[in-house]
């Protein structure tokens, strides 16, 4: 019972959820109250040599605002991730300049990611994985630095602190429409990626299948984070799912809404499929623009309703992988060996949307439950930084080719994305169109 | 054709798939393509979270259902419990 007992403070995943907590509630408290302020560091988007008018230039955003912020980020991170070593027996000598130069890197990488072009294109989490790469493959990685390349450690608590952002309250924004779009379909794509890829393509790299499979199904880069997470997932799957969604939600940010303005689909028919299909919710928003107001509002509902799945289906997928990929052969597995190998910080993220969902929320307001998401994003967000700075650091470009399987991973990204496009189309068609329902109206003039 | 020539084969269209798909992304972003001049964000706004001013961009009041939210609730829950069934007994086969 004691040893029991003590993994609640000395292990990686319960750590995460405690120190996730803590930021949550620090946040609220902060937020709430108005007491005092817990903002951390951002870039605003920034340009060198452009003259883009209302974008601030790099040296005027250096105020001491920003400082004041960044040396708040760096304590409040360091000090609570410094614990977390010290109580996982890691040495904390070793790990405070470790951390304090991981830190460093991930400020450049932060810094990157604002530039205009940059920023509009491709996420933090790809500078932050070139960014390391590129050390590590010219460079090298000085010893003195691994102490601080704890990529699941971040990666677990940037979760548990992102799990305040998924709101129930979103499931019934766009009524049963929205629920049978990005509902119905999203497990079927999963399976059919699973099917797919582990029986047709026999890769054997199964947590590379399925956090893959997320990304496609879900929405791109936090459903990958989770899955893989809760698939334990290599540092280079992750990469690689995380690499490939954000190339293609590129070009069908810009593909999509012309095939779908050149097939004369409507408006609302047009913007549930983007939100169905486009990974990131920023693609999604301007597919949608480019389409019209109600694709737009419509292609954000259906987004809105996916990001809610992200907990559920890193739920199933730990319990998948807990009880069948895990399990050694004709071994029945326990309920207790079920518990000692689910993943804990899922029960952090559930635990933190349902105090956002059932308690901050209905007594605080949704405005409330805005700003102090408002505030814990960018926690969130330095988190994964870390996270994929580690995961770049960690890796080799040639181990990268060797995870691809010879170019299997992409055709099963390539296939799975045209049967959800398919198969999204197939909903939206039987739900929007007429056919068998009466067709929403979406009020935009209210 | 024999098994060797079909992975070259497999391998050359990969190849040059991935250089079609990274130019096009390229292009894109060099013309700054799919971009909104109403909108300081872009592809890389991965999160609804880390869309500046959401709240702005995604109305909650532009529909309503007469579905009590627990319906839904419900709905969500068997679905991914019949899906997660489903998982596994396709694994078996």
């Amino acid at each position: 019972m004691k040893t029991n007992l003590s993994k609640l403070y000395k292990t990686e995943d319960w750590l995460a959820v405690w120190i996730g907590f803590a930021v949550i509630a620090i946040a609220c408290i902060a937020v709430l109250t108005g007491a005092f302020d817990f903002a951390a560091a951002k870039f605003s988007t920034w340009h060198l040599w452009e003259d883009v008018a209302e974008k601030k230039s790099l040296l005027a955003q250096l105020n001491g605002a920003f400082w004041v912020k960044l040396l708040r980020t760096f304590l409040v991170l360091g000090v609570l991730f410094t614990l977390g070593v010290k109580l996982q027996g890691g040495k904390v000598k070793e790990y405070i300049p470790a951390f304090l130069c991981l830190f460093v890197l991930a400020v450049v990488v932060r810094l990157i990611s604002a530039e205009f072009t940059l920023n509009r294109y491709l996420e933090w989490a790809f500078w932050a994985l070139i960014v390391g790469l590129l050390i590590s493959n010219t460079v090298g990685v000085p010893q003195w630095l691994r102490p601080a390349i704890r990529t699941e450690f971040y990666i677990k608590t940037g979760l548990v602190i992102m799990g305040f952002s998924v709101l129930f309250s979103n499931i019934a924004k766009f009524g049963l429409y929205g629920l049978g779009i990005a509902w119905i379909v999203t497990p079927i794509v999963i399976i059919f990626m699973w099917w797919f890829g582990t029986k047709v393509l026999k890769i054997g790299n199964k947590p590379l299948v399925i956090t893959l499979a997320a990304a496609t199904s879900v929405c791109g880069t936090s459903a990958a984070i989770a899955t893989g997470a809760a698939a334990g997932a290599k540092k280079n799957d992750l990469g690689i799912a995380i690499s490939i969604s954000i190339i293609f939600t590129i070009l069908m940010m810009v593909f999509e809404p012309m095939i779908i303005r050149a097939t004369g689909m409507s408006q609302l028919m047009g913007g549930a499929l983007i939100g169905g299909t486009v990974d990131s919710t920023g693609a999604v928003v301007l597919a949608g623009n480019a389409l019209g107001p109600e694709a737009e509002q419509a292609a954000v509902l259906v987004k809105s309703i996916q990001n809610i799945l992200i907990g559920f289906i890193a739920f199933f997928v730990a319990l998948f992988f807990a009880t069948r990929v895990d399990k050694t052969e004709g071994k029945k597995v326990g309920a207790g060996e079920i518990w000692n190998r689910f993943p804990k910080f899922i029960i952090g993220f559930f635990v933190a949307s349902l105090v956002a969902s059932f308690l901050v929320q209905p007594l605080a307001g949704t405005d409330s439950v805005k700003a102090i998401n408002g505030v814990l994003d960018q926690y969130k967000n330095w988190c994964f930084v870390l996270a994929f700075t580690s995961i770049g650091l960690d890796t080799n470009f040639r181990e990268i080719a060797k995870q691809m399987q010879g170019g299997k991973v992409l055709w099963l990204y390539v296939v799975g994305q045209l049967f959800n496009i398919a198969l999204t189309f197939f909903a939206v068609w039987l739900l929007l169109s007429g056919v068998l329902f009466e067709i929403p109206v979406l009020d935009l003039y209210k | 054709m024999d098994k060797r020539r079909r992975n070259t084969l497999f391998k050359v269209v990969t190849a040059l798939a991935v250089v079609a798909i990274l130019g096009c992304a390229v292009y894109i972003m060099v013309n700054r393509l799919g971009l909104s001049p109403d909108y300081d964000f872009g592809a890389g706004a991965y999160y609804y979270a880390d869309i500046p001013g959401f709240d702005k961009v995604v109305r909650d009041d532009v529909y309503h259902t007469k579905v009590p939210v627990w319906i839904h609730i419900v709905l969500f829950l068997a679905w991914g419990w019949l899906m997660y069934r489903l998982w596994v007994w396709i694994d078996n086969r």
